[in-house]
């Protein structure tokens, strides 16, 4: 009983952990990239991820356009572009590898206005 | 869902994939063409024997011309072919008979081509499946009385293998297709081979038919026509370009060829075989041609029943090509808007689900409606796909005189010859056929366009009413707030809403009840806020609207007027929908009322410490509106949102498409509304889920101290009938979702078309 029982929660398990599993072969599959989970505040690092959610303040002093970034390693990334008028390519989806000095702020890491790159995340091929 | 039923769920189809898996389900060529190809192929399974059948009529000696107008049947083929592979480089992105003929002939013409490929792809399920049943009762003939159970659990069989996604079930199909090919190769070489010595003859071959016909040329044209079924999905691989690896035009025209290849040696191989053992077919006659030619060429024994085997499966797996179009076109067709929105819902796997389901529930229909009579259901057929073909190479040989590209003339040439061709065979088809029911489909393809016009119509129509932002964002005059309180009992509910009511300080707040006894405890509650009891008249609800349509009197059109509609439930089950079916009504007429926005303020009593005669006023108010795109009823609901006094506001975006959603955040850039704009990821395209995770994550309303309200801009449309184009069940999924949670109030801010 107890096998059919875990059969039952296994094909039951979330995406989301599924999901993780690939992030984390894909993030560890480029250069230099140090896993979100190891980085430390105030030093230079380039991160890996995948854009998780964007947001957009066109509210004139803010001006800015902001991705979270996972990597599969539990702990997300807010990358910040200040002055920006367009999206410039960023989506929901797509890699994202940015290399620059990490802040802590409120309890989360930011990097803010890094050098970036965009590729195509581990799900596009 | 419960466990049990997920993992069900999960066993039957799969597990959920993430939109971004999109292209791991992208179809490398070898599982392509049995996917593609596995219609075409498979007519060739009755190709000869439908020429045969009509040459017979003519008598014995006139089945010697099976093998010119086989000959004829394959150039056509050939030159089909070629001008879809010349379709296909054309429109990399999928260049169906729609899209060709909308873009080079006009709308009408699309719609004429969408109609007739819609009503064919549910023909070839109908057909493909009836026959693949009619060669396993003939092979097992006690299950003739269950041949309708047979055939409807072949469509279902079909569909859950569809709804699983399209590679795997191509993995699965590749087995059947490449044995059919396979068998028919090994019976054509060894039927050559035999033939070197002298052709062995088939049994029926003594068989004498009397002319009852003249050999005349109609009938000449008539047996031609009866063998373009040959041609039946070769349009399937143009329409279906985007399920292929890249490069995907590239990748689709080379199996387009090695279709073709295929199809037209094994069509000219068996009509060659059919000539030279003499084959005799009638419609009495207990072997189809292939099993005859077969049976002549093996003298029976194993390879002869593996065929059999292989010519069934292949019958019931060729509805698989219409699986793979019809979902892909109906889908096109919603993007341009004359199919509702919901045809672009990706399911679980990936698979345009609704399209899907739609394909197999007109499939079966057919089937009942025609008892499974092959017979009667293939006078249906055929006609559809020649009215594609004829308007997608007549939209070519436009597209080429436009363009006059190098090689222009050639091309047109190619194209205009076969219009020409598929056009004359069309008349034939409908002539022939007209009476015996494909005056169905030609009645059918009308009503088809004029329903799919009328979306059309109506949501270029909505989109007009949307229009461009035009009350940005200087010339906004934000209204003020106006607060009812339906009050039914006093409970724990009415006192959160009194809470609420603090917190929001409206420009006016009152609170109505139907109950007079109530008001001794509500001066206790809220002395601050008037209690007007109300009439209760003929029904509650129409009470109701009449004192709100008072209360609009006094008020400009800026000025917003929220029924804030308290509710305890008693446990968080989803009985709780029923118990309240009368509140539920009333608030659903009440949403239709012009200027008024329902506000939702259920509590679960589990989740209720307060005392209900005190009311606690939360100190956070965080207010999210939902935004599916930057119109005037999102704007619309923005100003409300305001309105509401928010400790924190912002507008979530919840993305099914990550492209669709990087136009709404440009748009939002663009139009500089002045807001922090979210866009956030549904990745199983659950979007109550995803904005139940994000209000939790975000605000962790505890409905005491914070509050989460959910701004809803909804769209109320002129006819019910038209709420069906709008996708409404989205917001009834999201308010499902939200109405136990905790401390989150839930608003409708409907905009009226």
């Amino acid at each position: 009983m107890t096998g059919l029982g875990n059969l039952v929660r296994r094909l039951a398990r979330p995406p989301e952990e599924l999901r993780d599993e690939g992030l984390r072969g894909w993030a560890s599959s480029i250069e230099r990239a140090t896993p979100i989970a190891q980085v430390e505040p105030r030093e230079r690092s380039k991160v890996a991820g995948v854009i998780q959610n964007l947001r957009i303040d066109p509210r004139p002093g803010r001006n800015f356009i902001e991705a979270t970034i996972i990597d599969g390693s539990g702990k997300e990334l807010i990358v910040r572009l200040t002055g920006r008028t367009t999206l410039a390519g960023w989506r929901l989806g797509a890699g994202l590898i940015v290399e620059g000095t990490v802040a802590e702020k409120d309890g989360s890491l930011m990097i803010l206005n890094p050098e970036w790159d965009l590729v195509s995340g581990p799900e596009h091929g | 869902m419960s466990t049990t039923a997920t993992a069900l769920k999960r066993i039957l189809l799969g597990r959920p994939m993430s939109s971004a898996e999109l292209e791991h389900t992208l179809l490398p060529k070898v599982i392509a063409l049995p996917v593609f190809a596995s219609d075409p192929l498979s007519s060739n399974a009755y190709a000869t024997q439908e020429i045969l059948l009509v040459l017979g009529m003519a008598g014995t000696l006139a089945l010697s011309k099976v093998l010119p107008i086989s000959i004829a049947v394959a150039t056509l083929l050939a030159i089909v072919v070629t001008s879809y592979r010349q379709t296909v480089r054309a429109y990399p992105s999928g260049g169906g008979a729609y899209r060709v003929a909308r873009e080079n002939l006009g709308m009408y013409a699309g719609l004429t081509a969408a109609a007739a490929l819609l009503i064919d792809y549910v023909m070839t399920v109908a057909v493909s499946v009836t026959a693949g049943a009619d060669a396993i009762v003939s092979a097992a003939p006690g299950l003739e009385d269950k041949k309708l159970e047979l055939v409807i659990g072949f469509v279902l069989f079909v569909t859950v293998m569809n709804l699983r996604g399209v590679k795997e079930s191509g993995t699965l199909f590749a087995i059947p297709t490449y044995g059919f090919v396979l068998s028919i190769y090994v019976m054509l070489l060894t039927g050559f081979v035999r033939c070197l010595g002298g052709c062995p003859q088939a049994a029926s071959s003594q068989i004498n038919l009397k002319p009852q016909v003249a050999l005349t040329f109609f009938l000449l044209l008539k047996a031609f026509s009866a063998g373009t079924t040959a041609l039946t999905g070769v349009e399937a691989i143009a329409d279906g370009v985007q399920a292929f690896r890249y490069p995907q035009s590239r990748n689709a025209a080379q199996t387009l060829a090695v279709m073709g290849a295929l199809s037209i040696t094994m069509f000219l191989g068996i009509s060659w075989l059919a000539d030279h053992t003499n084959v005799v077919f009638v419609e009495e006659s207990r072997q189809t041609v292939v099993a005859q030619i077969a049976h002549t060429v093996f003298g029976g024994g194993f390879m002869f029943y593996v065929l059999q085997v292989m010519t069934a499966a292949i019958l019931v797996l060729a509805a698989n090509t219409a699986y793979q179009d019809f979902p892909r076109l109906s889908s096109i067709l919603a993007q341009d808007r004359f199919l509702p929105r919901q045809f672009r819902n990706r399911g679980d796997r990936l698979v345009f689900s609704n399209g899907v389901l739609i394909l197999a529930t007109l499939a079966i229909a057919l089937v009942i409606l025609f008892d499974a009579e092959l017979n009667h259901l293939i006078q249906l057929y055929l006609v559809g796909v020649f009215i594609s073909f004829t308007l997608s190479q007549s939209g070519m040989v436009l597209r080429w005189r436009r363009l006059r590209e190098t090689g222009w003339r050639r091309k047109a040439i190619v194209n205009g010859f076969g219009a020409t061709v598929t056009g004359v065979v069309l008349c034939v088809t409908i002539a022939s056929k007209f009476k015996g029911g494909a005056w169905i489909v030609i009645c059918a393809i009308p009503i088809f366009m004029f329903l799919m016009h009328s979306v059309y119509k109506h949501y270029e129509e909505v989109r007009r009413e949307l229009g461009h932002p035009d009350r940005l964002p200087e010339d906004r005059r934000p209204g003020n707030q106006n607060m009812v309180i339906f009050v039914q009992r006093p409970d724990a509910a009415v006192a959160r809403a009194v809470g609420y009511a603090r917190a929001v300080r409206p420009a006016t707040v009152e609170a109505i009840t139907f109950d007079r006894s109530q008001t001794a405890t509500w001066s206790r509650l809220a002395p601050e806020i008037p209690l007007k009891v109300l009439e209760q008249g003929r029904s509650r609800t129409t009470a109701v609207q009449q004192y709100l349509r008072s209360r609009r009197e006094g008020l400009t059109d800026h000025d917003f007027l929220t029924l804030a509609v308290p509710e305890v439930l008693r446990s968080r089950s989803t009985l709780e929908l029923l118990r309240g079916w009368r509140l539920h009504r009333m608030k659903a007429i009440l949403r239709r009322e012009s200027g008024v926005q329902v506000l939702d303020l259920p509590v679960v009593k589990d989740d209720v410490e307060e005392g209900v005669d005190q009311a606690h006023e939360p100190a956070r108010n965080y207010v999210c509106v939902l935004v599916a795109g930057v119109h005037n009823a999102a704007l619309q609901a923005i100003e409300y949102a305001e309105t509401l006094r928010p400790t924190d506001l912002r507008a979530l975006h919840l993305s099914l498409d990550a492209t669709e959603s990087e136009e709404v955040g440009e748009e939002w850039l663009a139009a500089g509304v002045p807001l922090p704009l979210e866009i956030e990821d549904s990745p199983f395209r659950d979007i109550g889920l995803s904005l139940l995770n994000y209000i939790r994550s975000e605000f962790d309303p505890d409905g005491l101290n914070r509050v989460a309200t959910v701004v809803l801009p909804e769209f109320i449309v002129k006819k019910r009938r038209h709420e069906i184009l709008h996708n409404q069940t989205a917001l009834i999924v999201i308010k499902r979702r939200l109405l136990f949670e905790k401390g989150v109030v839930v608003v409708s801010v409907p905009f009226h078309l």
